[in-house]
């Protein structure tokens, strides 16, 4: 059976869309159903309807937006943070470097002992201040 | 509207600049975020974390004429997660359908803003997120199946089911629908 004397109710839906016009056997049987055409309406309708209702807007909660400004101050204070994954990235590419060069090895580990021994150091001087200046306390 | 020089200056790392994005964007925003979720306190989080990813995502972003899109499309992936957690996400993927009686047809009137709101809100959560943002938000369907991560021919078949769930509950004549 053709298109044309068949109802076409399951092609409006799409043909309905802007842009989209029926064609062929589809307009064919539309010039002579007036139900199929009413039925085109109704979809047209719709649509039109739909896209009217992104200017609909829907009322948002009391404290709604000083809620969204906070999250976006704090997105802007955190985002100058190092996420856990850059770190880990930066870590990576530390280890890798140090075991390709041995030298640059080396020169990290010098620098590490060098801080043990100078905060030992701080410690060791730090703790006689101390002990002299409670001795002068009780002298006096 | 946000400017392109607003965005620029978004871009930039500006913190006024995000905070007046916030301001000239929240209500659609969230409008977007309770049509998708249905829920007035699970919009908030969702517009919460779509503005958090957004500002991660400004100082990439380049298609200035495309920001109403890109916003939306960030919202749409927010409040997928919340669908997910809610353990509804299966409903999304295999687009099954809910066991809800559609209204016989009747004499057809003229579309109400309200009736419409809640006919959408009936409708089986893969369709109305798909007739959301084909035909309310206007995304295409390339774009809304690479959301979803489903075919662009199963958007299109709930597109076509959605439409014509909508056109049957509007067109009826008693309260049925507002009742299922």
């Amino acid at each position: 059976m053709p298109v044309s004397s068949e109802h076409v109710s399951d092609l409006l839906p799409e043909y309905a869309e802007s842009g989209l016009r029926p064609a062929g056997e589809v307009e064919e049987h539309l010039a002579s159903c007036a139900a199929c055409t009413a039925e085109l309406g109704t979809y047209r309708s719709l649509l039109s309807s739909l896209v009217a209702l992104r200017a609909v807007e829907v009322e948002p909660p009391a404290g709604y937006l000083d809620r969204t400004l906070r999250t976006a101050r704090l997105a802007s204070i955190t985002s100058r943070i190092p996420s856990l994954a850059y770190l880990r990235r930066v870590s990576t590419r530390g280890t890798r470097i140090l075991a390709q060069t041995p030298r640059a090895g080396y020169a990290l580990a010098s620098l590490g002992g060098a801080a043990v021994g100078a905060t030992a150091i701080a410690l060791v001087w730090w703790r006689i201040a101390r002990r002299d200046a409670v001795a002068t306390a009780v002298n006096s | 509207m946000v400017s392109p020089e607003l965005l620029a200056a978004c871009r930039r790392g500006d913190r006024r600049a995000f905070e007046e994005l916030v301001r000239l964007s929240h209500r659609r925003v969230y409008s977007l975020a309770y049509r998708l979720v249905g829920d007035r306190s699970d919009a908030g989080d969702v517009a919460q974390e779509a503005y958090l990813r957004m500002y991660r995502g400004l100082a990439g972003f380049r298609e200035e004429a495309r920001f109403e899109t890109w916003m939306y499309r960030i919202v749409m992936n927010c409040a997928m997660t919340v669908l997910k957690k809610r353990g509804r996400f299966g409903l999304l993927v295999s687009d099954q359908e809910l066991d809800v009686p559609v209204p016989d047809r009747a004499a057809e009137r003229a579309v109400d803003r309200d009736e419409l709101e809640r006919a959408l809100a009936l409708l089986p959560e893969g369709q109305r997120v798909a007739v959301l943002l084909k035909d309310v938000y206007g995304l295409s369907v390339r774009e809304i199946s690479e959301e979803l991560g489903i075919e662009e021919g199963a958007v299109k078949v709930r597109l076509h089911r959605a439409r014509k769930r909508l056109a049957e509950s509007l067109s009826t004549g008693d309260d049925r629908a507002g009742e299922l």
